[in-house]
């Protein structure tokens, strides 16, 4: 009640003739593009040889977006939980192939485990920050639900990749060790902890050390966004902090099962690791 | 006690192990002798489930090592790996570690001095990290992890190539005198002096 009552008020202060950001025309968003003229200019001058990637990745992201445009604007209009729960399982699926991509970890051997590992904290965390946190009636609305659940997703992207890489290339790397300890211990996992408690450490300390900086050095994207969206800052940085914990949850939660649900895979019955799971470099 | 049984066993297209038959009585003591990459190591590893044969039988203990014995068979050998692989912490802490979860956390003290002193290690050696040990400490610490552990089965590579004579022979006079079952890896001829050991030649 408070929240929609201000934001009357600072609409009527602005006019009230319109609702959120101000749309941007294709010219104007194109014209954007004028200073890649000197960006250009200044490559060529000092021969670097990334005109090409540079503009290709350009090219992809407008494009990429603009396809994001179009289904998220058909899933907003039909805002079915059904389609809205499909939607994020594919992102799931997505995020998991390229997590295993970047790892160097085989696709087909530790697509389930990693799959399972993300779509649990990641359920349970979303859930919880629509019914708990924001408190909407529809559990499943696209408006909070594809957001909140990408942002969640993308985060998680990268704690994984770190803590599941970190692991099985520790191991690998170490194994001489490994397996002596798994003779002195005789027990896989007071051998695998050491790799364990690294592996965590690593996929977390980035968030950590964000959240100690964030606000003083720059301004989250969403916090921005809500704020040219029409919210006033304080609601802003409410949802901004509601969401720094939601990610910093999911991430460590996704890392520590991924490893765990991976460890049937990864290992033979005798607890030697499987090589077969990394993607061999030739 | 352990039993090979016509094992085979291919790594990389090599041929390590065809038809191999090799025995071991219960507190018997074995030196295996012979050239490098003949699969000396390979046979300690097939024991401690590092390695799967291809072909053939092995068994410890009459049993079979499978998923069901792994823990239990690991838990009566003592390997002492030719580089000492243990992790890099320090030793103190690394000992306790390894007491603790063996539970063997309330060891005789006096026991354990006496091997210190035995092995010619002291607090400045316990207060190293791995990493920061010559290679003769390392041997040492391995030995005393080992002596300390006390499980009935000790497979050595090569426990002595780093010691000094003196050291070589008090040691090697301590482990053929152990009511255990030991296979010794090395190409010290000093263990031959004993006439209790059996000289396995590969």
């Amino acid at each position: 009640m408070m929240m929609s009552g201000k934001k009357t008020t600072l609409l009527e202060l602005k006019g009230g003739d319109q609702l959120g950001a101000q749309d941007l025309t294709l010219l104007s968003l194109a014209s954007l593009l004028v200073f890649l003229i000197p960006v250009f200019y200044i490559n060529r001058r000092l021969k670097l040889k990334i005109n090409k990637t540079m503009s290709a990745s350009i090219i992809r992201m407008c494009i990429q977006l603009s396809f994001v445009g179009l289904y998220l604007e058909f899933l907003f209009k039909f805002n079915s939980p059904i389609l809205n729960i499909v939607y994020l399982l594919i992102m799931i699926s997505i995020a998991c192939q390229s997590i295993l991509k970047s790892s160097n970890l085989k696709i087909r051997k530790l697509f389930i485990p990693v799959f399972f590992s993300l779509l649990l904290p990641f359920a349970i965390i979303l859930l919880f920050f629509n019914a708990v946190v924001v408190r909407i009636d529809n559990l499943f609305e696209a408006k909070y639900m594809i957001p909140i659940g990408g942002m969640l997703l993308g985060n998680c992207l990268r704690s994984i990749i770190i803590g599941l890489n970190n692991f099985y290339s520790g191991i690998k790397k170490d194994e001489r060790v490994y397996l002596y300890s798994l003779s002195l211990f005789s027990s896989r996992i007071q051998a695998l902890k050491p790799y364990f408690k690294e592996s965590i450490t690593a996929s977390i300390t980035p968030t950590i050390a964000s959240m100690a900086t964030i606000g003083l050095v720059s301004l989250p994207g969403m916090m921005t966004g809500q704020i040219i969206g029409g919210s006033i800052p304080i609601v802003a940085i409410k949802y901004q902090i509601a969401i720094m914990l939601s990610i910093f949850y999911t991430e460590y939660f996704s890392t520590i099962l991924s490893v765990l649900f991976s460890l049937k895979v990864g290992f033979n019955e005798l607890d030697v690791l499987n090589q077969d799971i990394f993607i061999s470099k030739k | 006690m352990i039993n090979f049984e016509s094992v085979y066993l291919k790594r990389n297209d090599k041929e390590i192990f065809s038809g191999l038959d090799f025995f071991v009585q219960k507190n018997e003591k074995v030196l295996i002798q012979g050239k490098s990459g003949i699969g000396k190591t390979t046979l300690f590893k097939i024991l401690l489930g590092f390695e799967t044969i291809d072909k053939g039988r092995v068994t410890f203990n009459k049993k079979d090592i499978v998923k069901e014995h792994i823990t239990e068979i690991r838990h009566q050998i003592f390997y002492l790996s030719q580089d000492i692989d243990l992790k890099n912490e320090k030793v103190k802490n690394l000992l306790e570690e390894i007491l603790e979860y063996n539970l063997l956390k309330n060891q005789d003290k006096a026991h354990f001095a006496d091997l210190l002193n035995f092995l010619d290690l002291n607090d400045i050696i316990l207060n190293q990290s791995i990493k920061e040990l010559s290679g003769g400490e390392r041997q040492r610490i391995g030995l005393l992890i080992g002596f300390l552990l006390d499980r009935p089965v000790w497979l050595l590579d090569e426990p002595t190539s780093a010691l000094d004579d003196i050291m070589k022979n008090k040691i090697i006079d301590y482990i053929i005198g152990q009511d255990k079952t030991i296979i010794i890896i090395s190409h010290d001829d000093v263990w031959k002096k004993n006439n209790t050991i059996r000289i396995e030649r590969w």
